[in-house]
């Protein structure tokens, strides 16, 4: 039993990084129908910037990890929003079907090739703030550092919940995402609201980028892995759903822990991506999403 | 035909028949290095590569092989097979290298190499250390793939042999990377335990930029597993050590010479101290030419901290460079079946880094490291030294 709940808190603090990340490509989704294929890279660039101010290695450290969080958020907001400059807002202005899809790739390779020349292509440490040892709830090791992840995740996507349901901004956004030339229409400046979500999406991936950096390495090439299998996530849970990406990330993040354990450590890949295609084959929409009806 | 036709023809013909021998000898002879200078593998092709540039600025500063400089064509293969082999076809048919030095990554050298061996070129590997890689065109009539590494054989006799021998350990788990590497590895590992009667209790394996190890050690720790063997590189190496500070397990850690890596060092600090493995070269100047080497290599690179990335890729990309330089003089020339049976039969002894070569290879035996050439590194406080 002991094992199991091992396991499953793995997988948890595993999945609540997935389920960050997957809630970013739902934001855009959401109001442009467009996706940043660079939701890892924004992640990494958030990881890598937060280590420069917290970190030695470029003269630092400047300041705590708490202070560091805010200034993390506002480059990963400056950053979607290029991002949605650069690659997005062409694709949309031609109606370009598959011009985003390219471009967010493109720019999240330029983006790894210019971290690997500032940070370099070593995976670096990220100096923890809490305690590395671990403490024990029955029987099964936890570190505060996974905790945090898990609060750190549920707070950021609460955040963005609340600020979407509850303020005049968030209105404009989840107008937006409900019909974007009504939206237009009654006077809401969409395409300053899709640029919005860019920022809002790239600021919480750079966000779990500082969350998850103390417990796994950091490194240019640390977002493309964790990117696709967010977006695994993102397609298992519904890519309109946020409560869809928390049991999407927590549901891969958990099989691959258990397969590991209970198959083989070489299969752990498998279910989650068996899942995916069952979920495309049954309920295209994902588990929690809602099947969208496209006009022509 | 007047005096002065004449004396433009006896130019003329002087003056080509002077040029070409001329031309010839400054002709520089090139070398090819392949290695991968990017990624998780990129601190040992980088330190190879640092380890040949160095020989061969010190054999060009004393006037290069039978008068002719060496020439560096440096390629990244990114440690990937497909490039690895594109690269190849490009150093033997466009850059017509007389030999290629390097390989870190035993899936990128098993690929790449059959192109030489086709094009009877000479390839010295110093680094990838799959047993199969000298071996792997051992039944033609000549064999071109030469190294100066220990190979995984060596490495995993004397794993076991530290692990089961030495330190007595009864209950033992392997981890090890899903690569060529670790699998070749793993393979290797598991024979030489055979052969001392020994079953480990659990086989684990791990993707590369995997970030969570819960699984693989939670199996071994349930396995009551005493020791952990590790077949991987640096960064997932590191993932390990720390995976165990996770689950508040610790047992000691022997693997493969990679866990001397920095970017193992550094990413698993306090947790890979007394992480131990062998390794053919340690950064410490027990003898004048190894320290003649380390001073040279740490002035010209500046690595930081003054500690060299490998230290061991640096030292056999060293040594395959006076290797080869030694097999061209003998063969007095670049031609590609000459300069193999030099190197089978080398007259000279060569002075390199890792230890003087004396008749390092033979018509049989392409492995110029053996396992008395070969000691135990220890991490202690972010270095490696000689393990007591």
């Amino acid at each position: 039993m002991e094992i199991f709940l091992q396991l499953v808190f793995s997988g948890i603090a595993l999945g609540m990084i997935y389920a960050v990340i997957a809630f970013g490509y739902q934001l855009t989704f959401a109001t442009s129908g467009t996706l940043n294929f660079g939701q890892g890279e924004s992640l990494m660039l958030g990881a890598l910037v937060g280590l420069s101010l917290v970190g030695t290695i470029h003269g630092g450290p400047y300041m705590g990890y708490l202070l560091m969080i805010p200034l993390v958020i506002a480059f990963g907001a400056l950053q979607g929003m290029f991002v949605e400059w650069i690659g997005v807002r062409p694709a949309i202005k031609i109606k370009s079907e598959f011009g985003w899809i390219m471009s967010t790739i493109a720019l999240a390779i330029i983006f790894k090739n210019v971290a690997e020349n500032i940070w370099g292509k070593d995976d670096l440490t990220f100096p923890s703030p809490l305690s590395a040892a671990p403490f024990t709830i029955f029987g099964a090791n936890v570190q505060p550092m996974q905790v945090a992840v898990v609060v750190g995740a549920l707070a950021i996507m609460l955040a963005v919940e609340i600020f979407n349901r509850k303020s005049i901004y968030g209105k404009a956004v989840v107008a937006t995402a409900n019909d974007r030339d009504a939206a237009g229409l009654m006077g809401i400046n969409t395409g300053r609201v899709i640029t919005f979500s860019y920022a809002l999406s790239s600021a919480t991936a750079a966000f779990a980028g500082v969350l998850v950096a103390p417990l796994t390495l950091t490194g240019a090439t640390m977002g493309a892995s964790l990117g696709l299998k967010a977006f695994a996530v993102a397609i298992i849970g519904g890519l309109t759903s946020g409560v869809g990406a928390i049991v999407g990330g927590l549901i891969l993040g958990i099989a691959e822990t258990t397969t590991g354990y209970y198959i083989s450590t070489g299969y752990k890949e498998v279910p989650g991506l068996l899942l995916l295609l069952l979920v495309l084959a049954i309920k295209p929409s994902g588990l929690f999403g809602k099947a969208a009806i496209k006009k022509v | 035909m007047n005096f002065k036709q004449k004396l433009l023809v006896a130019s003329l013909v002087l003056g080509f028949s002077q040029l070409s021998p001329v031309a010839y000898a400054a002709d520089p002879i090139k070398i090819g290095v392949s290695g991968p200078f990017t990624g998780g593998s990129a601190p040992m092709g980088v330190s190879m590569r640092d380890g040949v540039k160095l020989a061969v600025a010190e054999i060009n500063a004393k006037g290069g092989v039978m008068g002719r400089s060496l020439l560096l064509i440096e390629r990244d293969d990114e440690a990937k097979n497909e490039r690895g082999v594109q690269i190849a076809q490009e150093l033997i048919n466009k850059e017509k290298v007389a030999a290629t030095v390097g390989y870190i990554n035993t899936g990128v050298a098993l690929a790449s190499q059959r192109f030489y061996q086709e094009a009877k070129i000479p390839v010295i590997n110093n680094v990838a250390t799959g047993s199969i890689i000298t071996k792997q065109f051992a039944d033609q009539p000549d064999n071109y793939i030469f190294r100066n590494a220990a190979s995984d054989q060596i490495q995993s006799h004397m794993i076991v042999e530290e692990a089961i021998t030495r330190r007595n350990f009864k209950k033992v788990a392997i981890l090890a990377d899903s690569t060529n590497y670790g699998q070749l590895g793993r393979a290797d590992l598991e024979k030489a335990l055979d052969a001392k009667g020994i079953k480990p209790v659990a086989v684990e394996k791990y993707n590369i930029k995997d970030v969570d190890m819960t699984a693989q050690l939670l199996k071994a720790k349930q396995a009551g597993a005493e020791v952990v063997l590790t077949y991987g590189i640096g960064p997932e190496l590191a993932q390990i050590a720390n995976g165990m500070e996770k689950l508040g397990w610790k047992v000691p850690l022997i693997g493969s010479w990679t866990l001397a890596m920095g970017n193992f060092i550094d990413n698993a600090g306090k947790n890979g101290d007394g992480t131990r493995m062998p390794q053919t070269f340690i950064q410490d100047a027990s003898t004048p030419k190894r320290k003649a080497f380390i001073d040279a290599y740490v002035a010209a690179y500046k690595p930081s901290g003054g500690r060299m990335p490998s230290a061991v890729s640096a030292a056999q990309g060293y040594d395959s460079v006076y290797l080869l330089a030694a097999a061209i003089k003998q063969a007095g020339g670049t031609d590609g079946p000459k300069v193999r049976a030099a190197l089978e039969n080398l007259s000279e002894k060569v002075d390199g880094a890792v230890t003087t070569y004396n008749k390092p290879f033979s018509k049989t035996n392409h492995e110029a490291i053996t396992a008395d050439l070969t000691v135990f590194g220890e991490v202690k406080d972010g270095k490696v030294i000689l393990a007591k």
